[in-house]
Formats: C-alpha cells, sequence, structure tokens
C-alpha cells in the first residue's frame, strides 16, 4: 500500500529521480514479545516517500504514531517490519557505524528547546559535535559554527555560551544549526515548533523555509497541528493510530478532506476568526464523529471505526486500502 | 498480582539460596579447620584430621554444600564447634531476641520518624530547622555512641531501665519490655531520623503535585489534604524507607546486642565469627537472611498494595 | 510555577555541580573547614602529636582533660588526642575506599542500565536481592572468612553499598539518557559508550559528589561500629571505635572517655553529611501548593493588613459579576509579575485572557481564588466578588467562595486530579463538603454530574483511578469536580492546550453548553487565539502583566486595534488556509521582556514595528472606538485611520537578526 507520489508535484524533474526517502511498510510495535503481540503497533504498515526538496508534512494526534516514524528514520527506534530506505541504501537497522556515515546527510530537529541542546556544554561543542564525530579539526568546527549561528540570526560569539543563556526560540535556532551544520540532505523535523510562542513560531517557521529554499533542503515536517504543517509542506501525510488515513497534497487535504477522521481534524482546528469559527463548528458537529472512545484499540478493521460516522460491518471485517479518492490516497471504504 | 506475588516469592527464595552458597563459601574460606577450631590449640593433627573426616570437611565442597541443604531445609543447621549445641535449639532461643530488638525499633523509628518529618514539611519555618538540626544529629550519632550515653543517663545515673541483660517474655513481660528498652531506643534513633527525613522530603513532594491544588480550590479542609491525600500520596516513599531500616536495624542489633548483653543472634554472629565457629556462622547468615527478606517481601506486598497503578497491573 | 526565573535557568541551575552552594550555605562551609582541618591534622600528626599512641602516663589514668593531656586520658594513661588524630588518617582513609568502590561501582552500574532495557533489566534484580540483605551480618560472615583487614572490609562494604548508589542513581542517569540531546548525539552516530561518557556523566556529577559525601559518613560509622564490636584494626593499633569501646567500659568510672572520640566521630560525619545536603540543595525548589503552617500564617496577617488598608467596595454589589480593578500580583520581596489589570466578567459570559507564555495570564487567574503559588501575592487592587474583595479575603474566607462560587480546571487534567484516589471518592466527597449532603445523594449525584460532562459510561468511570482513564475523559472529570459545588465563575487555566485538537473541540463544546445551560461565567486563560475565536464573548488581550487590549472577542479579533494583538493574528498559521498561506508568517523580533526588564513606558514598544518617541512614557487603557473596548497605545487610532498591518519584516536567514541578549552576568 505504498503512496504514488503524486505525478503534478511541482517539482516536476525530480519525480523521476530515486526518492531521497523511502519509508515501506514500516511496522513498529512497543513492548516484549507477548505484549507486543497482543496491542495493534505503534505504526501499522505506513508507507510513503519523500523527493528531493520536498517537503512531506505528517500528522496526527496523540498516539498517531507519528513521532515513533521520526525516530525509525533516526534508528532511535528499532523497526518490527518494512523498511527505511535513504538515498536508495537500506538504512532500516543501521548501526552506529552506519549512521555516523549518513548521519551529515539526515538529520533532526526536536520538539523541547529545553532539552535538545546539552546544557552543560557551550553551544560551540554542541554544533561541533556533529563535526568533530567526522574529523572535523576544532578550529575548522568552530568557524563552520560561528558562520551557522549567524546563518540562523545568532551572533557569531554565541558559541561560547550555554543554552540557559538563551530563550526558547533562540535555542530552537540553535537545532536548527546543529541540524544544518552538516549540509544534509534531509532533516526530520519532529514537533520543532510546538513548544514555541507564536511569535517566536513564527520566526522559526520562517527560518526553516528560507533556509530550505536556501539549500534545497528536504523536511519530513512531523506535527500535530495541521495548520503549521500546511506552512512549510506541499504534501501531508495523515495518520490515526499508526494508520495512514490520508495523504495528498496539504491544499487537498485540507481544503477538502476525504477521509471522515481528516474532515474531523480540520474542523476542530479553530481558526482566530469568531464567525468562520462559528461556521467550523457547525460544521463539525454536523460531522458526527464520536467522541474519542475510552475503549482500547482492538486489532484488525479500520482503526477509525468506532468513532466514525460513516462505520459499518466491512469496516470492524476489513482493513481499507488506501485507495485514490480526488487528488488524495485515502484509506476508508466509504469516502 | 498472584502473578506478581508468585514472582517475588520466587525471587526470595533465590536470594534465600545464593545467600546460602555464599555463606557457604566464606565459611570454608575461614582460616582453620572445623577441627581445629572445635579441638582447640594444642590438639595432635592426627585427632584434627580424624574429626575433619568424620564432619565430612573433605568431601568435595558440592556434597557438603547439598548435604548442608538437605539437613537445614529439615530444620538441622547443624552443631556448634565450640561447645557441640544444637545450633538450631541456639538460633531459635535467640531469634525472639532480636526480633523483639529489631520490630521493636521499626515500630519506633517509624512513629518517630513519620511525626516527625511530618511536622517538619507542615509546620515549616523554625520548627522545621530545628526538627532538621536534630535530625542530622541523631543521622551522625553512632548508634553505639548513642546507646552508651542512653547506659549512663537512665541506668548508670537514675537506673530507671537495666543497664544490661534479657528477661524472656515468658518469664516476665514487664521486666521484658523494661529490658527491650533501652536497646529499642539505642536502635531507633538513627532509624527515626532516617525515616523523618525520608517523610519530609515525601511530604513536600506532594504538597508539590497539581491535585493538590485541585483540592484546595474545592475547599477542602486543611487537615484532610495534608493528613489523607498528601500522607497518602507520600506513603509509598515512607513505606519503602521503612523496609529499608528493618534491614538496617536487624543489621545494626549486633551492636545493640553487644552493648546491652542481649542473647539475640546479633550476639552469636560476633561470638562465632570471633572463634572461627563454622557451621554457626553460616547458620546464623541464612537465618538472619530469611527473616530480613521475609519482611521486605511483606513490606513489598504492602507498597504495592498502596499504589493503585501498581494494583491494577 | 515560580516565575522569577524562566524555567530553563532553573533547570540548569538544578544540575549543575558549584561550589558556590557550599559556600553559600554555613553548614556546609564549617563541615568542609572541619574536614579539611582534620584530615590535614591527621596528616601531618606525626611533627605535632604531643605523645605516641602507646605512651602511658601512669600519673593520670583515666584522667579529665589537663593542661598535659587536652582532652585526657584512657584507662592506660594514653593521650585521647594523640590517639585520636594518630588514628584519623587510617580511618578516613579506608572510609574513602568504600565510597570509591561503592559510587564507583554504584554509577557505571547505572550508566550500563541506562543504556539498555534488558541491561536494566538484570542489574536492577540484582541490586534488589543486594539490597534485601542483611548487610551487617554478612560483613560480619566475611570479616569471619577474612580477618579484619580494613581496607578489604571497607571494600566489600562498597560492593553491598553500591546497589543503594545505583538506586539513586538510576534515575536520573535514564532521565538525561531520555534527553533529546542524546537523540541528537545518536542520530550524530556517537555510540553508546561515548553517550555515556559525553553527555551522562557529567549531568550526573552533582549526584555523585553528593552520594560520596553521604556515603563517606556511612563508611565512617560503620567502621567504628566494626571496632566497636572489636573487629577493628588489629590491636593495640588505636581506632575511633576502639577506643568508644574502651571508654563504655569506664562509663561508670570515667563517663568523660565517652566525650573526646564520640564528639570528634560525629562532627566528622555530621560534616560529611552537611557537605553532601548543601550541595544537594535544589537551588530552586518547586513551589509547594499548599504552604506550610508558617507561611501560612504571616500570609493571614497580610491579608488582613490589605483589607483593613483597602479603599471600601463601591460598587453595588452584583450577584454573579466579577470585576477586577486595579489588580496587581507580585513576588514577594518586589518584581512584579502583573500590573494594574482590570475587566468585568458578566454572568453567563466568557472572558478570554489571551496572550503568550510570561504575559501573567494564569497569575492573574490564579488570584482570583487566592491560589497563587508559594512566595506570589496580590499586592494591590481589588477582586470584587458580590460585594466581597478576595484580594483582601484571609485562606479561611477563600474557602467559602472556592468551589462553592468559584471553581478552578486546570491544563493536565491527569495531573489535577490525586492518582491515589478514584474519581468517585473524589467526586463524592467534594460533592458531600460543597453541597452539604448525605453520603448516598452524593454518590447520586456525582453520577449525573459525570453524565452532565458527556460521560457515557459514567458508572465504570467513577470506580476508576485516574491513571485509567484517558486525558479527554480526565477533563471531563475535572469539570465535573469543577461543578460539584455549582459554582457562578468557573476558572479555566489553558483547558485545552494539552489535549488533541479533536478533543479540545469536544471540550469547548461542553463548556460552552454549560455556560448556556447554567448561566455561569468563565474566565478562560489561553494563548490560542482560535479558542477565543471558538468560546470567548471577551477578551483581554495580555502583554508583559498588563491588558493591552480589551472588548469584544469579534471586534478584537477581526479588527484588532492594539499592534500586539495585530501582530498575534499576523504570526498564526491558523489565520490562513492552504491556498492562501503566505511565503512569510509575520514574526515579532525579540522575545516577551523578564518582569525585572520592563520599561517604563510601553512595554511593547522595543519589539513594536510602529514604535515612536511618544511610546516612553505609561500608557493608559485608552477607548479604542469600537464598543466598549480598550487599547493600551497612544497610535492606535492612527494605525486604524491609515489601516495599517503588521507585516512580516523579520530579514532572511542570511542576515544577523536583532536579537535581546539575555545578560552573560
Amino acid at each position: 500500500m505504498s503512496i504514488e507520489t503524486p505525478l503534478r508535484h511541482e517539482a516536476g524533474a525530480s519525480v523521476l529521480q530515486q526518492p531521497l526517502l523511502e519509508v515501506r511498510d514500516l511496522v513498529v510495535r512497543y513492548g516484549r514479545r507477548r505484549k507486543a503481540a497482543a496491542a495493534p503497533p505503534a505504526v501499522d504498515s505506513v508507507s510513503f516517500s519523500i523527493q528531493p526538496g520536498e517537503t512531506v508534512g505528517l500528522v496526527g494526534e496523540s498516539g498517531s504514531g507519528k513521532s515513533t516514524i521520526g525516530k525509525a528514520i533516526l534508528g532511535l527506534q528499532k523497526v518490527s517490519g518494512g523498511s527505511v530506505g535513504f538515498q536508495g541504501e537500506d538504512i532500516t537497522h543501521a548501526n552506529a557505524g552506519k549512521r555516523r556515515a549518513i548521519g551529515s546527510e539526515l538529520r533532526a530537529v526536536f520538539q523541547d528547546p529545553n532539552s535538545s541542546l546539552n546544557p552543560r556544554k557551550t553551544i560551540g561543542a554542541s554544533l561541533a559535535e556533529p563535526l568533530r564525530v567526522r574529523g572535523i579539526s576544532g578550529a575548522e568546527a568552530r568557524t563552520k559554527a560561528e558562520d551557522m549561528l549567524e546563518r540562523v540570526g545568532l551572533p557569531r560569539d554565541a558559541v561560547d555560551r550555554y543554552p540557559s543563556q538563551f530563550s526558547g526560540g533562540q535555542r530552537q535556532r540553535i537545532s536548527v544549526a546543529r541540524a544544518l551544520i552538516c549540509e544534509p540532505k534531509l532533516v526530520v523535523c519532529d514537533e520543532a515548533v510546538s513548544a514555541l510562542d507564536l511569535s517566536t513560531q513564527a520566526q522559526v517557521l520562517n527560518l526553516l523555509a528560507d533556509l530550505r529554499d536556501e539549500h534545497g533542503l528536504s523536511y519530513l515536517f512531523i506535527a500535530h497541528d495541521i495548520s503549521v504543517v500546511q506552512f512549510l509542506a506541499k504534501r501531508v501525510v495523515v495518520l490515526y493510530r499508526g494508520q495512514v488515513m490520508e495523504s495528498g497534497l496539504a491544499a487537498a487535504v485540507t481544503e477538502s478532506p476525504k477521509h471522515p477522521f481528516t474532515q474531523a481534524l480540520v474542523a476542530a482546528s479553530p481558526v482566530p476568526r469568531p464567525a468562520e469559527q462559528a461556521e467550523r463548528r457547525a460544521v463539525r458537529e454536523s460531522l458526527g464523529v464520536r467522541t474519542a472512545a475510552a475503549v482500547a484499540a482492538t486489532p484488525g478493521g479500520c482503526p477509525f471505526r468506532q468513532r466514525c460516522p460513516l462505520a459499518t460491518e466491512l469496516c470492524a471485517a476489513e482493513r481499507p486500502a488506501l485507495r485514490r479518492v480526488g487528488a488524495s490516497e485515502v484509506a476508508c471504504h466509504y469516502a | 498480582m498472584a502473578t506478581f506475588v508468585t514472582k517475588r516469592l520466587l525471587m526470595a527464595l533465590a536470594t534465600v539460596l545464593v545467600v546460602a552458597v555464599l555463606a557457604f563459601l566464606l565459611v570454608h574460606a575461614m582460616p582453620g579447620s572445623p577441627g581445629a577450631v572445635s579441638l582447640g590449640a594444642g590438639a595432635s593433627q592426627d585427632a584434627i584430621d580424624q574429626l575433619n573426616q568424620s564432619l565430612g570437611w573433605n568431601d568435595p565442597l558440592v556434597v557438603q554444600f547439598f548435604r548442608w541443604l538437605g539437613d537445614a531445609v529439615q530444620g538441622n543447621l547443624g552443631n556448634s564447634l565450640i561447645d557441640g549445641r544444637s545450633i538450631s535449639t541456639d538460633l531459635s532461643n535467640r531469634l525472639p531476641v532480636t526480633a523483639s530488638l529489631a520490630a521493636g525499633a521499626t515500630v519506633l523509628s517509624a512513629i518517630f520518624g513519620i511525626v516527625l518529618g511530618v511536622t517538619a514539611a507542615v509546620r515549616g519555618g523554625l520548627l522545621d530547622q530545628l526538627i532538621g538540626g536534630f535530625v542530622g544529629l541523631l543521622v551522625a550519632l553512632p548508634a553505639f555512641w548513642i546507646g552508651v550515653v542512653f547506659v549512663y543517663l537512665f541506668a548508670v545515673q537514675s537506673s530507671v531501665f537495666p543497664a544490661t541483660g534479657y528477661v524472656p517474655f515468658e518469664v516476665s513481660p514487664q521486666e521484658w519490655a523494661m529490658s527491650l528498652a533501652l536497646p529499642v531506643i539505642t536502635l531507633a534513633a538513627g532509624g527515626a531520623a532516617f525515616i523523618a527525613r525520608q517523610t519530609r522530603a515525601s511530604m513536600l513532594e506532594a504538597l508539590q503535585q497539581e491535585h493538590i491544588r485541585t483540592l484546595r480550590a474545592t475547599a477542602t479542609p486543611t487537615w484532610k489534604i495534608l493528613y489523607i491525600h498528601a500522607l497518602r500520596y507520600a506513603s509509598l516513599p515512607i513505606v519503602a524507607s521503612i523496609a529499608l531500616q528493618f534491614i538496617g536495624l536487624f543489621g545494626g542489633s549486633v551492636i545493640a546486642e553487644q552493648l546491652f548483653a542481649m542473647p539475640g543472634l546479633g550476639q552469636a554472629v560476633q561470638s562465632s565469627v570471633s572463634t572461627h565457629d563454622a557451621p554457626a556462622v553460616q547458620g546464623v547468615v541464612v537465618i538472619a537472611t530469611v527473616v530480613v527478606v521475609a519482611v521486605n517481601l511483606v513490606l513489598e506486598l504492602a507498597t504495592k498494595f498502596l499504589d493503585p497503578k501498581l494494583r491494577a497491573s | 510555577m515560580i516565575p522569577t526565573l524562566p524555567a530553563t535557568s532553573r533547570k540548569t541551575a538544578l544540575t549543575k555541580l558549584s561550589g558556590h552552594r557550599l559556600i553559600n550555605s554555613p553548614a556546609g562551609l564549617a563541615g568542609t573547614l572541619w574536614l579539611s582541618a582534620i584530615i590535614i591534622a591527621s596528616l601531618t600528626a606525626a611533627w605535632w602529636l604531643p605523645y605516641k599512641t602507646e605512651d602511658q602516663d601512669f600519673t593520670a589514668v583515666l584522667s579529665g582533660p589537663t593542661a598535659a593531656h587536652w582532652l585526657g586520658t584512657d584507662e592506660l594513661g594514653r593521650d585521647i588526642l594523640s590517639r585520636i588524630f594518630a588514628s584519623a588518617a587510617e580511618t578516613l582513609g579506608t572510609s574513602f575506599i568504600t565510597v570509591i568502590v561503592g559510587v564507583g561501582l554504584g554509577t557505571l552500574l547505572a550508566l550500563a542500565a541506562a543504556n539498555s532495557q534488558r541491561g536494566e533489566g538484570i542489574i536492577s534484580r540484582v541490586t534488589e536481592v543486594m539490597m534485601s540483605l542483611p548487610g551487617t551480618v554478612i560483613i560480619l560472615a566475611i570479616v569471619g572468612a577474612v580477618g579484619t583487614n580494613i581496607p578489604l572490609i571497607m571494600a566489600i562494604l562498597g560492593v553491598l553499598i553500591s546497589a543503594g548508589i545505583y538506586r539513586v542513581i538510576l534515575g536520573q542517569a535514564k532521565s538525561l539518557q531520555n534527553q533529546l540531546y542524546v537523540d541528537a548525539a545518536k542520530v550524530d552516530g556517537l555510540g553508546p559508550f561515548a553517550i555515556s561518557v559525553r553527555h551522562v556523566l557529567p549531568g550526573l556529577a552533582t549526584t555523585i559528589v553528593v552520594q560520596s559525601a553521604l556515603i563517606f559518613a556511612v563508611g565512617l560509622l560503620i567502621q567504628a561500629g566494626l571496632a566497636f564490636i572489636g573487629f577493628g584494626p588489629p590491636l593495640p593499633q588505636p581506632s575511633w571505635g576502639g577506643m568508644i569501646q574502651s571508654a563504655s567500659q569506664h562509663v561508670y568510672d570515667a563517663p568523660w572517655l565517652m566525650v573526646p572520640t564520640g564528639v570528634v566521630l560525629a562532627l566528622t560525619v555530621l560534616s560529611a553529611n552537611a557537605i553532601g545536603n548543601a550541595l544537594g540543595k535544589a537551588a530552586h525548589a518547586t513551589a509547594s501548593h499548599l504552604p506550610s503552617a508558617a507561611i501560612r500564617r504571616k500570609r493571614a496577617g497580610q491579608a488582613v493588613a490589605a483589607a483593613s488598608a483597602a479603599p471600601p467596595v463601591q460598587d453595588a454589589p452584583e450577584a454573579g459579576k466579577l470585576s477586577v480593578r486595579g489588580l496587581s500580583v507580585g513576588v514577594d520581596g518586589g518584581t512584579p509579575l502583573v500590573t494594574d489589570v482590570a475587566f468585568d466578567v458578566e454572568p453567563g459570559t466568557v472572558l478570554g485572557l489571551v496572550g503568550e507564555s510570561g504575559c501573567g495570564k494564569t497569575m492573574t487567574a490564579l488570584s482570583l481564588m487566592g491560589l497563587l503559588p508559594t512566595g506570589v501575592a496580590v499586592t494591590s487592587g481589588q477582586i470584587l466578588w458580590n460585594g466581597k474583595n478576595l484580594a483582601a479575603a484571609t485562606d479561611k474566607d477563600m474557602d467559602a467562595i472556592r468551589g462553592r462560587d468559584i471553581a478552578l480546571i486546570s491544563q493536565e487534567p491527569m495531573r489535577a486530579l490525586d492518582p491515589m484516589f478514584t474519581v468517585g471518592y473524589q467526586l463524592t466527597s467534594a460533592i458531600r463538603r460543597l453541597r452539604s449532603v448525605g453520603e448516598q445523594e452524593a454518590a447520586a449525584e456525582a453520577l449525573s454530574l459525570l453524565e452532565k460532562v458527556g460521560i457515557v459510561d459514567a458508572k465504570r468511570i467513577l470506580k476508576t483511578y485516574p491513571h485509567q482513564i484517558s486525558g479527554g475523559m480526565a477533563q471531563r472529570v475535572a469539570i465535573a469536580l469543577a461543578l460539584s459545588g455549582n459554582p457562578r465563575l468557573l476558572v479555566a487555566d489553558e483547558p485545552t492546550t494539552a489535549l488533541d485538537v479533536t478533543v479540545q473541540a469536544e471540550i469547548l463544546s461542553l463548556l460552552r453548553s454549560l455556560v448556556k445551560d447554567t448561566g455561569m461565567s468563565v474566565v478562560m486563560v489561553t494563548h490560542d487565539l482560535g479558542v477565543v475565536a471558538d468560546i470567548c464573548d471577551h477578551v483581554a488581550v495580555m502583554y508583559a502583566g498588563q491588558v493591552v487590549e480589551n472588548g469584544r472577542a469579534a471586534s478584537i479579533l477581526d479588527n484588532p486595534r492594539h499592534p500586539y494583538t495585530l501582530a498575534l493574528l499576523a504570526a498564526d498559521p491558523h489565520a490562513n488556509s492552504a491556498h492562501d498561506m503566505p511565503e512569510r508568517l509575520a514574526t515579532i523580533k525579540g522575545q516577551v521582556p523578564q518582569p525585572k526588564d520592563w520599561p517604563t513606558g510601553c512595554r511593547f514598544a522595543a519589539r513594536c514595528q510602529f514604535a515612536g518617541s511618544a511610546c516612553t512614557v505609561p500608557i493608559p487603557l485608552l477607548p479604542s472606538g469600537t464598543g466598549a473596548g480598550l487599547v493600551r497605545c497612544v497610535k492606535a487610532d492612527e494605525l486604524a485611520m491609515e489601516g495599517l498591518a503588521w507585516v512580516p519584516t523579520d530579514v532572511p536567514a542570511s542576515h544577523r537578526l536583532d536579537i535581546i541578549e539575555k545578560d552573560m552576568a
């Protein structure tokens, strides 16, 4: 159930290239053997790919498995099934040595600016770490760190300071600098702006957009907030309980969602215009989506069926495959 | 829950078994063969060898261990090398002494520790600092020093309590209590300080929890917040610290028994180690382990019961 | 939350090993001095001691302190002072063996366990077993086997103690291992060993030093105890425990003998403990939600003073209306957190307090209930409710208001509920208290409340513990709990921030219907302008402790007047849909200033695109021209007239941004 990259994608030429990242039928189970078998997997047969220069958004609520997918790609989470390919190479079970080899091209920005920098190391030392691992000399690494800080809008002398001397937004810029210092191809941004206030969030989002345009970067942008995702991502993948519900162009998914879950998600995201919000609320209430049930997830069938207004016996019996509906891929029997 | 209890029981059994093996090996590393120890200096090498042979000392270690284990599970821990008495009988007479000491000291230190710790956390201010200082002093003063001072104050100066000796409960409950008083207080002093610190810290942590604000927002009376909700939240680490304290006090009784001439397990360890009485050392180590592991198991199950999260799983 | 420091510097202060802490604590300083003195004295003992340890003075047997024997003599006429210091070096040195072995092994085990889950399982099992052993008895058995080889015994003691050290360090090592910078290092390709050494071990420094000091004290005590029962260093070598033992033999005829050695031993142990405690003391502990009795007494006194100082309530009391006038909240000792805040909440309406973090909105909300954190208090102003000024009310007065008139729901429902009691217990006991009804009636009411907040299987939920339900369910329960006293006003502090967006929508719908059905009013603290648009009738936009704009939610969101409101809306990606998403979002340069850095003029001026010379003086709230709205900007009319919008100006990343530096001190 791989998701075809839409042919109408704007970077038309890149479609013919090998994808930068290829996630195929990824399965991640938590816990030991017996426990893992009883509960549905945290990530259940997820496939998607990212072309060079493309930004893909991964959207879902808590427990959707979106961060787990990011971790699996980065080698921070053991994969139970499926594969992750990066630049045509299988990195599903890459060891530390292999990670070191690809680590300069596949990098990450994490959510919490308070914990993503070691408080006991100077900014310079944190920025230099990925370079030093790759055998670059201290002096050269320092110069690169200073250049990079300047690029993300911080003074060069920040290298000698400690993370506690910076605000959350500034620290997130430093994390971005750390991710980009090796001139990567793909950056996994895991809730990279979720912990920031509105105005700082906008600063970091702008920075990410600028850097992407400058360097032709690709992002896998993971977030719970579909509006934030659609600022950066052309294409989004919507997850629910570890499975892909819908994927397609951001505009199509947010303007005319096809899957009942995506419809609920979009309608529930409030807009700061009272009149429009009242309409959204009316739409949401008319959808008839049931409340997130306290019942535990059960394996088999559509994971959304307990909340879905369209659900029938078929949905319990058979997991819907992704199929093309309009401009998007949708995993629903009735969309 | 049932599987948890079985698991823990098996763990406890394994612990005792491991300690039995260790004790067995230790005893064999002791200087002097049992024959030499038993017959004392001046015995002929022939007589020593003969006795060693009859005690099975020359058999392979594995054979010796399983022989000992087989006897032990039937309640026979062998005989003392020094006076030939049955070790099981001796220890079963001594166990009540140490058990009363350790249990009394644990209960006393729990009561005083919890009261002091809760008071310090709840009252705050000067009282908190005073209690903190007092507790710090109790932690720093060695039990044996406190014990001697108690003897000086209550036995020498005012003779409220007997300075030394133990009166069995069967003989006179009142004198039994009097004879236990000083050793129990001596042992409990340090334990109370330890539990007081843990209690204060746990109470303060409990009061930092957000649900305390919810309780205040619903006009819950202060006493109820403190003594029902916060204390309940703090109870888990407190009970855990009491369990640790019991283990410590059981060992600490060696000193108290020596100081107050109590015929308990501690005294047996001390004397059997000094006289190289190998089977006695082995026996007392295993018995002490059994008691401590059993009490620990009970307290652990209690902790489990106190925590709804653990109880549910 | 203690608002005096940003969350992050608090965090680092907690983990950084600092010698300052030692010097700043009198006990720690004294301990360091004593320990250094005794170490130096014992190492140089050979040169200055008046007597050799075995010198016997038969003219002074069992003497008290004299000019010749400063600390007296023992039963053989040996000088106590000389014996104490002659044996100090070995006593201290061998105790240090326990520290090295115990803390070293414990740390290594913790590092290994933090690295792999399977390793943790095995190591934890083994250490559990070790901790449940009668250590003293085992040490004695070992003494039997190896004799009184003190260094070896102390090393073995270290092995036994390492289990406890492992327990203490493991939690911290695991939390360090879970830090995102460790993930970042893994992405860099750093191996587990390098991560342990570079990223985990340095973070454990404080704990390791603290534990070392405490274990040193334990080692001293156990070593002395062993000597006391006759397993000290071979005679005639003196040892502290041995000296106390022989002193105890003379407690009848020479009680003084107990004093010198006992005091030296106790002081040394106290010193080690004091050093450990001073170093391990958290610099800024989290505030208690129920201050200690001592603080509460002080508070009550202040409230009475404030009540007598406050001007009498002038407005005619109107039932169910909240009026806040000139409210200021500050840290004890001066720093203001909220200044001169005023708003009204009419019955049956929802007021939104909106702004970024650090704007004082939560402090404002908590002051309404008299539940400000310890160390923070209302410094002036009035909170008028039913003719009473809650700002000057004592805790006791507030107990008549809390739950019954004004109720609270907070950001993290899981943490707001008591984890040790069932939902049913928490609900029924609140209902019994707030409605003065019996057990059975309360139980029935609890059930109907849960149904009222949209819980379908209420009977089952009553029997559950908070950890057994989802976040959304927990927030419904928290709302039911808040409703248990039929309040007229609900203070909701970011009630949906921790929830998924679909659950947020459900909770907002629930709140809206509750307002409609019960006629209660709500003060809703939020940072989300979409939430304001969804549920609020009125809104007060807060910035740096002030209300900068207030009025009807619809008019402010659709027609903002204050540049800060303008900027917030322009920076919000929710304001745009996918097809009209701008290339760049608007930003506000710099960040919200710390309370201590608030300027006297307009607090937003330093970040404002439209600031001018008129903005350097204090700005009052002025009528904004839309309804009864007010705005704290001298240029508001000018901006509105010219139709100026906040433009996305932040320079491309290749240029340097103007940032507000924090002081480097």
